[in-house]
Protein backbone atom coordinates (compact mmCIF):
# COMPACT_ATOMS: atom_id res chain seq x y z
CA UNK A 1 0.00 0.00 0.00
CA UNK A 2 2.00 2.83 -1.13
CA UNK A 3 -0.08 5.99 0.63
CA UNK A 4 1.77 8.74 -1.74
CA UNK A 5 4.77 9.70 0.72
CA UNK A 6 5.65 13.47 0.06
CA UNK A 7 2.48 14.76 -0.53
CA UNK A 8 1.82 17.81 0.80
CA UNK A 9 -2.36 18.44 2.00
CA UNK A 10 -3.98 20.05 4.44
CA UNK A 11 -5.81 16.75 4.75
CA UNK A 12 -3.68 14.13 5.33
CA UNK A 13 -4.10 10.21 5.15
CA UNK A 14 -6.87 9.98 7.88
CA UNK A 15 -6.10 9.42 11.01
CA UNK A 16 -2.66 10.93 10.69
CA UNK A 17 -1.61 14.37 11.64
CA UNK A 18 0.14 16.47 9.23
CA UNK A 19 2.79 19.50 9.84
CA UNK A 20 0.25 22.05 9.29
CA UNK A 21 -1.89 21.29 12.26
CA UNK A 22 0.97 21.07 14.74
CA UNK A 23 1.81 24.45 13.21
CA UNK A 24 -1.50 25.28 14.02
CA UNK A 25 -1.70 24.26 17.64
CA UNK A 26 1.54 25.43 18.20
CA UNK A 27 0.31 28.92 17.70
CA UNK A 28 -2.52 28.50 19.08
CA UNK A 29 -0.86 28.07 22.61
CA UNK A 30 1.07 31.11 21.78
CA UNK A 31 -2.07 33.47 21.20
CA UNK A 32 -3.56 32.07 24.51
CA UNK A 33 -0.52 32.99 26.47
CA UNK A 34 0.75 36.37 24.72
CA UNK A 35 0.14 39.66 26.31
CA UNK A 36 -2.44 40.92 23.33
CA UNK A 37 -4.91 43.98 23.84
CA UNK A 38 -7.98 43.09 24.93
CA UNK A 39 -10.24 43.34 22.35
CA UNK A 40 -8.18 41.12 20.29
CA UNK A 41 -8.34 38.74 22.87
CA UNK A 42 -11.90 38.72 22.86
CA UNK A 43 -11.81 38.21 18.99
CA UNK A 44 -9.53 35.06 19.78
CA UNK A 45 -11.95 33.35 21.87
CA UNK A 46 -15.15 33.83 19.60
CA UNK A 47 -12.67 31.90 16.92
CA UNK A 48 -11.49 29.26 19.04
CA UNK A 49 -15.35 28.76 19.96
CA UNK A 50 -16.96 28.97 16.95
CA UNK A 51 -14.15 26.48 15.41
CA UNK A 52 -14.91 24.42 18.14
CA UNK A 53 -18.97 24.58 17.28
CA UNK A 54 -18.06 24.60 13.60
CA UNK A 55 -16.20 20.87 13.50
CA UNK A 56 -18.71 19.58 15.99
CA UNK A 57 -21.42 20.39 13.11
CA UNK A 58 -19.13 18.74 10.62
CA UNK A 59 -19.37 15.59 12.51
CA UNK A 60 -23.18 15.47 11.76
CA UNK A 61 -23.30 17.69 8.76
CA UNK A 62 -19.88 17.05 6.66
CA UNK A 63 -19.26 13.78 7.71
CA UNK A 64 -22.49 11.84 7.95
CA UNK A 65 -24.20 14.01 5.37
CA UNK A 66 -27.16 15.75 7.98
CA UNK A 67 -27.00 19.28 7.04
CA UNK A 68 -28.49 21.04 9.47
CA UNK A 69 -29.86 24.33 9.93
CA UNK A 70 -30.84 23.81 13.67
CA UNK A 71 -27.96 23.19 15.32
CA UNK A 72 -28.64 26.57 17.72
CA UNK A 73 -31.08 24.42 19.25
CA UNK A 74 -28.36 21.87 20.92
CA UNK A 75 -26.28 25.34 21.54
CA UNK A 76 -28.97 26.86 23.39
CA UNK A 77 -29.89 24.06 25.25
CA UNK A 78 -26.24 23.55 26.40
CA UNK A 79 -26.11 27.08 27.07
CA UNK A 80 -29.73 27.18 29.11
CA UNK A 81 -28.99 23.92 30.94
CA UNK A 82 -25.53 24.92 32.59
CA UNK A 83 -26.88 28.80 33.14
CA UNK A 84 -30.42 27.51 34.71
CA UNK A 85 -28.08 24.76 36.88
CA UNK A 86 -26.04 27.72 38.12
CA UNK A 87 -28.51 30.51 38.53
CA UNK A 88 -31.43 28.72 40.10
CA UNK A 89 -29.69 25.75 41.49
CA UNK A 90 -26.21 26.65 42.39
CA UNK A 91 -24.65 23.74 40.19
CA UNK A 92 -21.00 24.81 39.23
CA UNK A 93 -21.21 24.91 35.12
CA UNK A 94 -17.70 22.54 35.63
CA UNK A 95 -20.36 20.12 36.29
CA UNK A 96 -23.07 21.91 34.02
CA UNK A 97 -21.52 22.25 30.91
CA UNK A 98 -21.79 18.11 30.67
CA UNK A 99 -25.24 18.12 31.57
CA UNK A 100 -25.81 20.63 29.19
CA UNK A 101 -23.83 18.46 26.60
CA UNK A 102 -26.24 15.28 27.34
CA UNK A 103 -29.31 17.13 27.27
CA UNK A 104 -28.42 18.05 23.83
CA UNK A 105 -27.24 14.53 22.68
CA UNK A 106 -30.78 13.55 24.02
CA UNK A 107 -32.65 16.10 21.68
CA UNK A 108 -29.95 14.89 19.05
CA UNK A 109 -31.09 11.41 18.97
CA UNK A 110 -34.83 12.39 19.49
CA UNK A 111 -34.37 14.81 16.17
CA UNK A 112 -32.53 11.53 14.52
CA UNK A 113 -35.25 8.80 14.75
CA UNK A 114 -38.49 11.61 13.93
CA UNK A 115 -36.65 12.53 11.10
CA UNK A 116 -35.35 9.42 9.82
CA UNK A 117 -36.93 9.46 6.61
CA UNK A 118 -36.31 12.74 5.83
CA UNK A 119 -33.96 13.42 3.16
CA UNK A 120 -31.64 16.28 1.73
CA UNK A 121 -33.75 19.52 1.87
CA UNK A 122 -36.30 17.72 3.79
CA UNK A 123 -33.81 17.00 6.58
CA UNK A 124 -32.42 21.03 6.51
CA UNK A 125 -36.43 22.50 6.62
CA UNK A 126 -37.19 19.68 9.71
CA UNK A 127 -34.15 20.98 11.69
CA UNK A 128 -34.63 23.92 11.32
CA UNK A 129 -38.17 23.92 12.61
CA UNK A 130 -37.36 22.37 15.70
CA UNK A 131 -34.75 25.03 16.51
CA UNK A 132 -37.92 27.12 16.66
CA UNK A 133 -39.46 25.09 18.32
CA UNK A 134 -37.05 24.91 20.98
CA UNK A 135 -36.40 28.81 20.23
CA UNK A 136 -40.36 29.81 21.06
CA UNK A 137 -40.16 27.30 23.90
CA UNK A 138 -37.45 29.16 25.61
CA UNK A 139 -39.83 32.51 24.88
CA UNK A 140 -42.66 31.23 26.40
CA UNK A 141 -41.48 29.19 29.66
CA UNK A 142 -40.06 31.91 31.85
CA UNK A 143 -40.39 30.93 34.75
CA UNK A 144 -37.38 28.20 33.54
CA UNK A 145 -35.67 30.14 31.22
CA UNK A 146 -36.33 34.11 32.07
CA UNK A 147 -38.27 34.35 28.89
CA UNK A 148 -37.15 37.19 26.48
CA UNK A 149 -35.55 39.26 29.38
CA UNK A 150 -32.99 36.06 29.61
CA UNK A 151 -31.10 34.92 32.28
CA UNK A 152 -27.69 36.76 33.92
CA UNK A 153 -24.50 35.04 35.74
CA UNK A 154 -23.12 36.93 38.60
CA UNK A 155 -20.10 38.70 36.35
CA UNK A 156 -17.44 38.37 39.73
CA UNK A 157 -14.79 36.35 39.43
CA UNK A 158 -15.01 33.00 40.92
CA UNK A 159 -13.49 29.85 39.66
CA UNK A 160 -15.92 27.47 40.70
CA UNK A 161 -18.87 29.42 38.88
CA UNK A 162 -16.43 29.07 35.58
CA UNK A 163 -15.83 33.41 35.68
CA UNK A 164 -12.89 34.62 35.31
CA UNK A 165 -11.33 38.39 35.08
CA UNK A 166 -8.68 37.25 32.88
CA UNK A 167 -9.63 36.59 29.09
CA UNK A 168 -6.41 34.00 28.99
CA UNK A 169 -8.54 31.82 31.28
CA UNK A 170 -11.12 32.06 28.54
CA UNK A 171 -8.75 31.64 25.73
CA UNK A 172 -7.57 28.38 27.52
CA UNK A 173 -10.77 27.30 27.90
CA UNK A 174 -12.21 28.00 24.46
CA UNK A 175 -9.08 26.78 22.84
CA UNK A 176 -9.49 23.38 25.20
CA UNK A 177 -12.97 22.77 23.84
CA UNK A 178 -12.36 23.11 20.20
CA UNK A 179 -9.15 20.21 20.73
CA UNK A 180 -11.76 18.61 22.46
CA UNK A 181 -13.72 19.02 19.41
CA UNK A 182 -10.91 18.72 16.61
CA UNK A 183 -9.16 15.32 18.66
CA UNK A 184 -13.12 13.43 18.63
CA UNK A 185 -12.99 14.16 14.86
CA UNK A 186 -9.53 12.84 13.98
CA UNK A 187 -10.26 9.59 16.05
CA UNK A 188 -13.46 9.33 13.90
CA UNK A 189 -11.36 10.13 10.79
CA UNK A 190 -9.43 7.50 11.34
CA UNK A 191 -12.03 4.67 12.22
CA UNK A 192 -14.29 2.24 11.16
CA UNK A 193 -17.58 4.49 12.66
CA UNK A 194 -15.59 7.39 10.52
CA UNK A 195 -15.80 5.31 7.54
CA UNK A 196 -19.76 4.49 8.67
CA UNK A 197 -20.47 7.67 8.80
CA UNK A 198 -18.76 8.22 5.30
CA UNK A 199 -20.75 5.47 3.38
CA UNK A 200 -24.19 6.42 5.25
CA UNK A 201 -23.69 10.26 3.84
CA UNK A 202 -22.83 8.50 0.14
CA UNK A 203 -25.18 5.68 -0.11
CA UNK A 204 -27.44 5.05 2.39
CA UNK A 205 -28.44 1.55 -0.10
CA UNK A 206 -24.74 0.14 -0.30
CA UNK A 207 -24.26 1.19 3.67
CA UNK A 208 -26.95 -1.32 4.62
CA UNK A 209 -26.16 -3.94 2.01
CA UNK A 210 -22.31 -3.39 3.72
CA UNK A 211 -23.80 -4.67 7.17
CA UNK A 212 -23.72 -0.69 8.04
CA UNK A 213 -27.37 -0.18 9.95
CA UNK A 214 -27.47 3.92 8.97
CA UNK A 215 -30.59 4.80 11.20
CA UNK A 216 -27.78 3.86 14.17
CA UNK A 217 -25.12 6.01 12.58
CA UNK A 218 -27.10 8.43 11.57
CA UNK A 219 -28.17 8.85 15.47
CA UNK A 220 -25.09 8.46 16.80
CA UNK A 221 -23.20 11.25 14.61
CA UNK A 222 -26.16 13.59 15.69
CA UNK A 223 -25.68 12.53 19.26
CA UNK A 224 -22.25 13.47 19.20
CA UNK A 225 -22.44 16.32 17.04
CA UNK A 226 -25.33 17.74 19.15
CA UNK A 227 -23.90 16.97 22.90
CA UNK A 228 -20.39 18.80 21.62
CA UNK A 229 -22.51 21.83 20.56
CA UNK A 230 -24.48 22.22 23.33
CA UNK A 231 -20.78 22.36 25.47
CA UNK A 232 -20.07 24.97 23.59
CA UNK A 233 -23.38 26.52 24.52
CA UNK A 234 -22.30 26.47 27.78
CA UNK A 235 -19.05 27.89 27.38
CA UNK A 236 -20.45 31.06 25.17
CA UNK A 237 -22.98 31.85 28.05
CA UNK A 238 -20.02 31.28 31.08
CA UNK A 239 -18.26 34.14 28.69
CA UNK A 240 -21.35 36.43 27.56
CA UNK A 241 -22.29 36.27 31.06
CA UNK A 242 -25.50 36.58 29.85
CA UNK A 243 -28.05 34.71 27.35
CA UNK A 244 -31.63 34.95 25.81
CA UNK A 245 -33.55 33.26 23.48
CA UNK A 246 -32.68 35.26 20.47
CA UNK A 247 -28.90 35.38 21.09
CA UNK A 248 -28.58 31.55 21.84
CA UNK A 249 -30.94 29.95 19.34
CA UNK A 250 -31.54 32.27 17.07
CA UNK A 251 -31.55 31.07 13.02
CA UNK A 252 -28.44 33.43 12.41
CA UNK A 253 -26.77 31.27 14.83
CA UNK A 254 -27.74 27.92 13.13
CA UNK A 255 -26.73 29.59 9.67
CA UNK A 256 -23.01 30.59 11.27
CA UNK A 257 -22.59 26.56 12.18
CA UNK A 258 -23.37 25.32 8.79
CA UNK A 259 -21.17 27.81 7.04
CA UNK A 260 -18.18 28.15 8.39
CA UNK A 261 -17.34 24.38 7.48
CA UNK A 262 -19.00 24.74 4.31
CA UNK A 263 -15.95 27.75 3.56
CA UNK A 264 -13.31 26.23 5.33
CA UNK A 265 -14.12 22.38 3.72
CA UNK A 266 -17.44 20.09 4.55
CA UNK A 267 -16.13 16.56 5.39
CA UNK A 268 -12.64 17.27 6.23
CA UNK A 269 -11.09 17.87 9.80
CA UNK A 270 -9.49 21.00 9.20
CA UNK A 271 -12.39 22.58 7.38
CA UNK A 272 -14.29 24.20 9.99
CA UNK A 273 -10.86 25.47 11.79
CA UNK A 274 -9.77 27.00 8.97
CA UNK A 275 -13.11 28.18 8.13
CA UNK A 276 -13.90 29.73 11.54
CA UNK A 277 -10.20 31.52 11.55
CA UNK A 278 -10.68 33.29 8.24
CA UNK A 279 -14.58 33.54 8.65
CA UNK A 280 -14.67 34.97 12.55
CA UNK A 281 -12.03 36.93 12.88
CA UNK A 282 -12.71 39.09 9.61
CA UNK A 283 -16.45 39.39 10.59
CA UNK A 284 -15.25 40.99 14.13
CA UNK A 285 -12.75 42.96 12.39
CA UNK A 286 -15.40 44.64 9.85
CA UNK A 287 -18.02 44.61 12.44
CA UNK A 288 -16.08 47.39 14.86
CA UNK A 289 -14.02 49.22 12.34
CA UNK A 290 -17.02 49.53 9.89
CA UNK A 291 -19.81 48.95 12.02
CA UNK A 292 -19.95 52.21 13.75
CA UNK A 293 -19.17 54.64 10.40
CA UNK A 294 -21.48 53.52 8.00
CA UNK A 295 -24.41 50.98 9.52
CA UNK A 296 -24.62 47.83 7.58
CA UNK A 297 -21.40 48.10 5.39
CA UNK A 298 -20.03 45.32 7.56
CA UNK A 299 -22.91 42.93 6.80
CA UNK A 300 -22.60 43.94 2.99
CA UNK A 301 -18.61 43.14 2.64
CA UNK A 302 -19.04 40.14 4.72
CA UNK A 303 -21.84 38.83 2.37
CA UNK A 304 -19.69 39.75 -0.66
CA UNK A 305 -16.68 37.62 0.27
CA UNK A 306 -18.84 34.15 1.61
CA UNK A 307 -20.46 34.75 -2.07
CA UNK A 308 -17.20 34.89 -3.70
CA UNK A 309 -16.24 32.16 -1.33
CA UNK A 310 -19.21 29.70 -1.83
CA UNK A 311 -18.40 30.34 -6.05
CA UNK A 312 -15.07 29.67 -6.13
CA UNK A 313 -14.04 27.58 -3.57
CA UNK A 314 -16.79 25.30 -3.62
CA UNK A 315 -14.63 22.45 -2.27
CA UNK A 316 -14.05 25.12 0.41
CA UNK A 317 -10.71 26.67 1.63
CA UNK A 318 -9.14 23.36 2.37
CA UNK A 319 -10.04 21.67 -1.14
CA UNK A 320 -8.69 24.76 -2.65
CA UNK A 321 -5.16 24.89 -0.81
CA UNK A 322 -4.89 21.35 -1.27
CA UNK A 323 -5.69 21.34 -5.08
CA UNK A 324 -2.92 23.98 -5.89
CA UNK A 325 -0.13 22.10 -3.10
CA UNK A 326 -1.17 19.08 -5.19
CA UNK A 327 -0.27 21.20 -8.26
CA UNK A 328 2.67 23.17 -6.88
CA UNK A 329 4.54 19.46 -6.10
CA UNK A 330 3.80 17.75 -9.11
CA UNK A 331 0.74 15.03 -9.90
CA UNK A 332 1.01 12.72 -7.28
CA UNK B 1 -27.57 -29.92 5.99
CA UNK B 2 -30.77 -28.04 4.91
CA UNK B 3 -30.48 -25.20 1.92
CA UNK B 4 -29.35 -22.27 2.23
CA UNK B 5 -31.84 -20.26 0.90
CA UNK B 6 -35.67 -21.71 1.21
CA UNK B 7 -38.48 -19.09 -0.14
CA UNK B 8 -42.24 -20.05 0.20
CA UNK B 9 -44.92 -18.34 -1.65
CA UNK B 10 -42.91 -15.00 -1.51
CA UNK B 11 -45.44 -12.07 -2.84
CA UNK B 12 -44.49 -8.32 -2.52
CA UNK B 13 -47.43 -5.78 -4.05
CA UNK B 14 -47.25 -2.60 -5.35
CA UNK B 15 -50.26 -0.73 -5.35
CA UNK B 16 -52.61 -2.98 -7.46
CA UNK B 17 -49.39 -4.81 -8.76
CA UNK B 18 -47.91 -7.98 -7.51
CA UNK B 19 -44.11 -7.66 -8.86
CA UNK B 20 -43.36 -10.77 -7.16
CA UNK B 21 -46.02 -13.52 -6.41
CA UNK B 22 -46.36 -16.95 -5.23
CA UNK B 23 -42.39 -17.73 -6.04
CA UNK B 24 -41.33 -20.68 -3.97
CA UNK B 25 -37.60 -22.21 -4.55
CA UNK B 26 -34.86 -23.04 -2.49
CA UNK B 27 -31.03 -22.69 -2.98
CA UNK B 28 -28.73 -25.74 -2.38
CA UNK B 29 -25.04 -24.65 -0.84
CA UNK B 30 -22.54 -24.38 -3.42
CA UNK B 31 -25.27 -24.04 -6.50
CA UNK B 32 -24.53 -21.34 -9.10
CA UNK B 33 -27.87 -20.35 -10.00
CA UNK B 34 -29.04 -18.16 -12.95
CA UNK B 35 -32.15 -15.62 -12.76
CA UNK B 36 -33.27 -14.72 -16.09
CA UNK B 37 -36.54 -13.11 -17.19
CA UNK B 38 -37.83 -10.13 -19.22
CA UNK B 39 -37.51 -6.41 -18.19
CA UNK B 40 -40.24 -5.95 -15.21
CA UNK B 41 -40.50 -9.58 -14.22
CA UNK B 42 -39.60 -9.04 -10.93
CA UNK B 43 -35.88 -10.15 -10.48
CA UNK B 44 -34.70 -6.77 -9.02
CA UNK B 45 -37.98 -6.87 -7.02
CA UNK B 46 -36.96 -10.68 -5.71
CA UNK B 47 -33.33 -9.24 -5.38
CA UNK B 48 -34.35 -6.84 -3.05
CA UNK B 49 -37.34 -9.12 -0.87
CA UNK B 50 -34.19 -11.66 -0.70
CA UNK B 51 -31.87 -9.21 0.41
CA UNK B 52 -33.95 -6.82 3.21
CA UNK B 53 -34.30 -3.89 1.03
CA UNK B 54 -38.45 -4.39 0.51
CA UNK B 55 -40.31 -5.81 3.09
CA UNK B 56 -42.67 -8.90 1.25
CA UNK B 57 -46.57 -8.50 1.37
CA UNK B 58 -46.60 -12.14 2.34
CA UNK B 59 -44.82 -15.59 2.78
CA UNK B 60 -41.65 -16.33 4.26
CA UNK B 61 -38.06 -16.44 3.43
CA UNK B 62 -35.32 -18.47 5.56
CA UNK B 63 -31.63 -18.19 4.89
CA UNK B 64 -28.90 -20.92 6.41
CA UNK B 65 -31.70 -22.42 8.80
CA UNK B 66 -33.00 -18.85 10.22
CA UNK B 67 -36.56 -17.86 9.26
CA UNK B 68 -35.21 -14.21 8.56
CA UNK B 69 -38.63 -12.50 6.76
CA UNK B 70 -39.40 -8.78 7.00
CA UNK B 71 -35.41 -8.59 8.02
CA UNK B 72 -34.13 -5.34 7.15
CA UNK B 73 -30.42 -5.01 4.41
CA UNK B 74 -28.01 -4.73 7.04
CA UNK B 75 -29.04 -7.56 9.37
CA UNK B 76 -28.89 -9.91 5.86
CA UNK B 77 -25.75 -8.12 5.46
CA UNK B 78 -24.52 -9.37 8.97
CA UNK B 79 -25.51 -13.11 8.61
CA UNK B 80 -23.45 -13.43 5.26
CA UNK B 81 -26.07 -12.67 2.22
CA UNK B 82 -24.06 -10.29 -0.06
CA UNK B 83 -25.43 -8.20 -3.30
CA UNK B 84 -24.38 -5.94 -6.05
CA UNK B 85 -27.11 -3.14 -7.59
CA UNK B 86 -27.68 -3.04 -11.08
CA UNK B 87 -26.65 0.56 -11.30
CA UNK B 88 -23.77 0.78 -9.22
CA UNK B 89 -23.74 2.71 -5.71
CA UNK B 90 -20.17 3.40 -4.96
CA UNK B 91 -19.32 5.59 -1.92
CA UNK B 92 -18.50 8.91 -4.31
CA UNK B 93 -16.26 10.58 -1.98
CA UNK B 94 -14.06 7.56 -1.02
CA UNK B 95 -11.58 5.49 -2.95
CA UNK B 96 -11.95 2.33 -4.53
CA UNK B 97 -10.01 0.94 -1.72
CA UNK B 98 -11.94 2.53 1.14
CA UNK B 99 -15.62 1.35 -0.66
CA UNK B 100 -14.10 -2.15 -0.25
CA UNK B 101 -12.94 -1.66 3.19
CA UNK B 102 -16.50 -0.68 4.29
CA UNK B 103 -18.00 -4.14 3.23
CA UNK B 104 -14.60 -5.96 5.02
CA UNK B 105 -15.35 -4.14 8.08
CA UNK B 106 -18.45 -6.82 8.66
CA UNK B 107 -15.19 -9.25 9.44
CA UNK B 108 -12.41 -7.55 10.11
CA UNK B 109 -12.53 -4.81 12.67
CA UNK B 110 -9.25 -2.61 12.55
CA UNK B 111 -8.72 -0.29 9.85
CA UNK B 112 -5.75 -1.99 8.78
CA UNK B 113 -7.34 -5.42 8.42
CA UNK B 114 -9.93 -4.14 6.61
CA UNK B 115 -7.30 -2.13 4.23
CA UNK B 116 -5.11 -5.50 3.69
CA UNK B 117 -8.36 -7.50 2.80
CA UNK B 118 -9.60 -5.13 0.39
CA UNK B 119 -6.78 -5.11 -1.34
CA UNK B 120 -6.69 -8.94 -1.29
CA UNK B 121 -10.74 -8.78 -3.59
CA UNK B 122 -9.21 -5.54 -5.54
CA UNK B 123 -6.34 -8.03 -6.87
CA UNK B 124 -8.62 -10.66 -7.69
CA UNK B 125 -11.28 -8.73 -9.48
CA UNK B 126 -8.02 -6.99 -11.15
CA UNK B 127 -8.83 -3.49 -9.34
CA UNK B 128 -5.45 -2.92 -7.81
CA UNK B 129 -4.14 -0.32 -10.16
CA UNK B 130 -7.14 2.20 -9.02
CA UNK B 131 -6.84 1.35 -5.68
CA UNK B 132 -6.37 4.84 -4.48
CA UNK B 133 -8.17 6.31 -7.40
CA UNK B 134 -11.35 8.49 -6.18
CA UNK B 135 -14.34 6.09 -7.79
CA UNK B 136 -15.81 9.41 -9.51
CA UNK B 137 -12.98 8.34 -12.02
CA UNK B 138 -13.83 4.93 -13.26
CA UNK B 139 -15.74 3.77 -16.11
CA UNK B 140 -18.63 1.62 -15.92
CA UNK B 141 -16.92 -1.70 -16.42
CA UNK B 142 -14.98 -1.15 -13.32
CA UNK B 143 -17.51 0.58 -11.29
CA UNK B 144 -19.40 -3.15 -12.11
CA UNK B 145 -15.94 -4.65 -10.72
CA UNK B 146 -16.12 -2.63 -7.92
CA UNK B 147 -19.51 -3.79 -7.06
CA UNK B 148 -18.31 -7.41 -7.41
CA UNK B 149 -15.29 -6.75 -5.13
CA UNK B 150 -17.61 -5.00 -2.58
CA UNK B 151 -20.05 -7.55 -2.38
CA UNK B 152 -17.23 -10.97 -2.02
CA UNK B 153 -15.69 -8.74 0.67
CA UNK B 154 -18.35 -9.27 3.23
CA UNK B 155 -17.25 -12.92 2.71
CA UNK B 156 -20.58 -14.01 2.25
CA UNK B 157 -22.51 -17.52 2.23
CA UNK B 158 -24.77 -16.02 -0.51
CA UNK B 159 -24.13 -13.80 -3.27
CA UNK B 160 -26.74 -11.89 -5.39
CA UNK B 161 -25.12 -10.54 -8.71
CA UNK B 162 -27.46 -8.30 -10.21
CA UNK B 163 -26.38 -7.37 -14.17
CA UNK B 164 -22.66 -7.23 -13.35
CA UNK B 165 -21.88 -7.43 -16.91
CA UNK B 166 -23.54 -5.07 -18.32
CA UNK B 167 -21.66 -2.37 -20.05
CA UNK B 168 -18.59 -5.05 -20.61
CA UNK B 169 -16.24 -5.39 -23.12
CA UNK B 170 -16.31 -9.35 -24.58
CA UNK B 171 -13.27 -9.80 -23.56
CA UNK B 172 -14.03 -8.84 -19.98
CA UNK B 173 -17.03 -10.50 -20.40
CA UNK B 174 -15.30 -13.83 -20.17
CA UNK B 175 -12.80 -13.25 -17.53
CA UNK B 176 -15.65 -12.19 -15.09
CA UNK B 177 -17.52 -15.31 -16.33
CA UNK B 178 -14.98 -17.52 -15.24
CA UNK B 179 -13.72 -15.78 -12.06
CA UNK B 180 -17.99 -16.17 -11.10
CA UNK B 181 -17.78 -19.88 -11.83
CA UNK B 182 -14.94 -20.13 -9.30
CA UNK B 183 -16.97 -18.90 -6.68
CA UNK B 184 -19.31 -21.68 -5.69
CA UNK B 185 -15.74 -23.74 -4.89
CA UNK B 186 -14.80 -21.31 -2.55
CA UNK B 187 -18.19 -21.74 -0.32
CA UNK B 188 -19.69 -18.79 -1.76
CA UNK B 189 -23.24 -19.56 -3.18
CA UNK B 190 -24.03 -17.30 -6.33
CA UNK B 191 -27.96 -16.25 -7.53
CA UNK B 192 -27.01 -14.47 -10.74
CA UNK B 193 -29.21 -12.17 -12.61
CA UNK B 194 -27.99 -11.47 -16.58
CA UNK B 195 -28.35 -10.53 -19.68
CA UNK B 196 -25.86 -12.20 -21.51
CA UNK B 197 -27.46 -15.37 -21.52
CA UNK B 198 -24.38 -17.36 -22.61
CA UNK B 199 -22.59 -16.78 -19.83
CA UNK B 200 -25.38 -17.85 -17.84
CA UNK B 201 -26.15 -20.80 -19.55
CA UNK B 202 -22.61 -22.02 -19.70
CA UNK B 203 -21.94 -21.67 -16.11
CA UNK B 204 -24.86 -21.99 -14.57
CA UNK B 205 -26.14 -25.24 -12.31
CA UNK B 206 -28.99 -24.74 -12.61
CA UNK B 207 -31.44 -21.21 -13.98
CA UNK B 208 -35.00 -19.97 -12.98
CA UNK B 209 -36.85 -17.64 -15.66
CA UNK B 210 -39.18 -15.13 -13.86
CA UNK B 211 -41.90 -13.76 -15.83
CA UNK B 212 -44.49 -11.18 -14.86
CA UNK B 213 -43.25 -11.80 -11.00
CA UNK B 214 -44.02 -15.62 -11.57
CA UNK B 215 -41.23 -18.57 -11.85
CA UNK B 216 -42.28 -20.40 -15.29
CA UNK B 217 -39.18 -22.49 -15.09
CA UNK B 218 -36.63 -23.88 -12.43
CA UNK B 219 -34.40 -26.26 -14.10
CA UNK B 220 -30.87 -26.98 -15.62
CA UNK B 221 -29.65 -24.89 -18.29
CA UNK B 222 -30.09 -27.04 -21.40
CA UNK B 223 -34.23 -27.82 -20.38
CA UNK B 224 -34.83 -23.96 -19.61
CA UNK B 225 -33.44 -23.11 -22.87
CA UNK B 226 -36.19 -25.92 -24.94
CA UNK B 227 -38.76 -25.05 -22.34
CA UNK B 228 -42.01 -23.76 -24.97
CA UNK B 229 -43.06 -21.21 -21.81
CA UNK B 230 -39.93 -19.63 -21.43
CA UNK B 231 -38.76 -19.60 -25.47
CA UNK B 232 -42.17 -17.37 -25.53
CA UNK B 233 -41.47 -15.08 -22.70
CA UNK B 234 -37.90 -14.15 -23.06
CA UNK B 235 -35.73 -16.03 -25.80
CA UNK B 236 -38.48 -15.26 -28.90
CA UNK B 237 -36.45 -18.45 -30.02
CA UNK B 238 -34.83 -21.34 -29.24
CA UNK B 239 -31.22 -20.57 -27.31
CA UNK B 240 -28.19 -22.31 -29.26
CA UNK B 241 -25.96 -23.73 -26.75
CA UNK B 242 -22.87 -24.33 -28.75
Amino acid sequence: MTRNPGRISLTPTRGTLSLFEIALLVICIVLVAAPIPQNLQDVIVLTFLWAGLATAWNIAGGYTGLISFGHAAFFGIGAYTSTILLVRMNVTPWAGIWCGGLLAALCGAILAVICARLRGPFFILSTLAAAEVIRIAALNWPSLTGGPEGLAISPSADAMNMVFASKHAYLALTLGYLLLTYVLTKLIDGSRYGYYLFATRDDEDAASAAGVNPLAVRTAALMLSAALSGIGGSLFAQYFLYLDPTSVISPELSFQFALLPAVGGLGTAIGPVLGSFLITPMSELLRSYLGSKVAGLHLAIYSALLIVVVLYFPSGIAGAVSRLLRRGGGKP
Amino acid sequence: MTALVQVENLGRLFGALWAVNGVSFAVERGELLGLIGPNGAGKSTLYNLLAGALTPTRGEIVFDGQRVTGWKSHQMARIGMARTFQIPKPYRRLSVVENVMLTAFQRRKSVRSARAFAEEILAEVGLSDHALAPVTTLTVGLLKRLEVARALALEPKLVLFDEIMAGLTPSEVGAMTSFVSTLPARGITVIWVEHVLHAIMRTATRVMVLDRGQLIANAAPKAVARDPAVIKAYFGEEMSLA
